[in-house]
């Protein structure tokens, strides 16, 4: 297999954005152009998951090619819920190691805010088991809601370990100019004061509104590039060195430890073992923290930490920038936003700009591999990224 | 008549799946409708819950409980709760009633109370 890099990325700012989905998709895939300095790409993906059913607008890859005057190069669109982001980079590492492309853009791109707050989580909650979960009114944060619980009462996790999580993101997001919100909470303000309640109130009990990510428009894009084309460019070179996916039931009743992400568990471990590094190598790491308590989870099931010890880290402040392992410098999907098909690009996106050393005061020093974690469903299909900073 | 929720028997090992799969996830075979439809149980321990107040738009009401329930059999289920102060490991019935409504149909599926 051929080696694959990052040429070139680009990345709208995650809020609610008043222009097409075929814009939000089109202009960081202009920026990532000019980033890298290519002009032609062989191949493009597009990850999105709600085109058809909130923006009236099917067959959104076409639509880009077309609007970027990039035909006759071939396009598709990628759904694979909220992991569609980590998914089309996936499609785009194999059209490049394989040998059938040579430059290939992934652009992840969302418009949820078209429609309004109740039919934008009915949306997400189609996700799940249509007869056995969708019709009791099971939605995304109920999910995270009841999985909360059994972690609380599991392993000791409290709303105020909940509320750190948010409150380090809020924190990062306040230097990322990208980020859905730039609120620089306090423990205070979510949790300690007696205005706390009205502040933060339950969303889906243990959850609070503090606890659960923002819904977000939003567009992000990497050119991906094999070793002779980067030859050509003058970009640092980051590698894609690890791809892992894996799935897990669809409904989380059948798991037998609901407290266990065995998916987010074996697409990491996929991807470390391609990429030939240990959990204890990352520098830098993006987690899928659409709920607070995933952060924790995944921290744990990706290997960072024992299982049951996450908070524990949290509370050391491991996780800040500065500590052993940040996690979600940018902010995360709960402050930087989570349109949900972008998602898995954004991520990426900030990795990237970790490991060329250009995220500014959220830099990460001497930042050599990134790591991150993209969460579809409640965690029955998840893909798990690694990236190498080379030389 | 009494309604049920119905698990799905493989015909070959015995293993019961809720809800309905084309394969078997033990024994893996295939052969279509290879079930017998057996009814779930009622009775059984509260696993975990949840209030959500942000509810699908179908619903009329402010908040809604859900949560998961062990059954007798060791089966697991997903449903409505309809318990003032629900608690982990609490002993729970359930009653298969509508759970949603919207323009065009009513659906069924498991409500569960304190035992």
């Amino acid at each position: 297999m051929r080696e694959v890099y990052v040429a070139g990325i680009g990345i709208t700012s995650f809020t609610r954005l008043e222009y097409p989905l075929v814009e939000i998709a089109a202009y960081p895939g202009l920026m990532a152009l000019r980033d890298s300095g290519l002009k032609k790409v062989d191949h493009l993906y597009v990850a999105n998951m709600g085109g058809g059913r909130i923006n009236g607008q099917t067959g959104l890859a076409s639509a880009v090619v077309d609007h970027m005057s990039l035909t006759p190069a071939g396009a598709e669109t990628i759904e694979n819920g909220p992991a569609s982001g980590a998914s089309a980079i996936k499609q785009g590492y194999m059209a490049i190691a394989s040998g059938m492309h040579d430059v290939v853009m992934v652009i992840g791109a969302e418009r949820m805010r078209e429609a309004n707050p109740l039919e934008a989580t009915d949306f997400v909650a189609t996700l799940t088991h249509p007869q056995a979960e969708y019709i009791y009114g099971v939605t995304l944060p109920a999910l995270a809601g009841m999985f909360t619980r059994l972690y609380m009462e599991k392993y000791g996790v409290t709303a105020r370990h909940l509320a750190m999580v948010a409150v380090k993101n809020h924190k990062n997001a306040m230097d990322n100019f990208f980020a859905h919100l730039h609120e620089d909470i306090t423990i205070e303000g979510i949790l300690d004061s007696p205005e706390a309640s009205t502040n933060n109130p339950y969303v889906a009990d243990p959850l609070r509104f503090y606890d659960v990510c923002p819904v977000s428009d939003g567009g992000a894009c990497l050119i991906l590039a094999t070793a002779e084309v980067m030859k050509k460019i003058n970009k640092p070179l980051i590698r894609l060195a690890g791809v892992g996916q894996a799935t897990d039931t669809h409904c989380v009743h059948e798991r037998k430890d609901p407290t266990e992400l065995l998916a987010v568990r074996e697409a990491a471990r996929q991807s470390f073992k391609m990429a030939g590094v240990k959990p204890s190598d990352v520098n830098v790491a993006e987690l899928h923290d659409a709920f607070t308590i995933l952060e924790i989870a995944e921290s744990e099931e990706v290997g960072f930490f024992k299982k049951g010890e996450g908070h524990l880290a949290l509370e050391k402040g491991e996780t800040q920038i500065g500590g052993k392992i940040p996690i979600n410098t940018s902010g995360g999907l709960k402050a930087k936003g989570h349109p949900v098909g972008a998602t898995g690009v954004g991520q990426a996106h900030e990795i990237v700009l970790q490991l060329r050393g250009e995220a500014g005061k959220r830099q990460v020093k001497n930042a050599k591999v990134g790591f991150t974690c993209n969460f579809g469903g409640f965690g029955n299909n998840v893909v798990c990224l690694t990236f190498i900073k080379e030389k | 008549m009494e309604l049920n929720i119905y698990a799905y028997k493989c015909k070959r090992c015995g293993e019961l799946h809720y809800p309905y799969k084309t394969i078997c996830k033990k024994c893996g075979e295939n052969d279509h409708n290879e079930f017998d439809i057996v009814p779930l149980p009622k009775k059984g321990k509260l696993l975990t819950f949840t209030t959500l107040y942000t509810l699908p738009s179908d619903y009329e009401v402010v908040t809604l409980a859900l949560g998961i329930v062990e059954l007798e059999d060791g089966n697991r289920i997903t449903g409505q709760l309809d318990i003032k102060n629900p608690k982990i490991g609490m002993k729970v019935n359930g009653k298969v009633s509508v759970v949603r409504k919207d323009l065009y149909k009513k659906h069924l599926g498991m409500i569960f109370y304190k035992a």
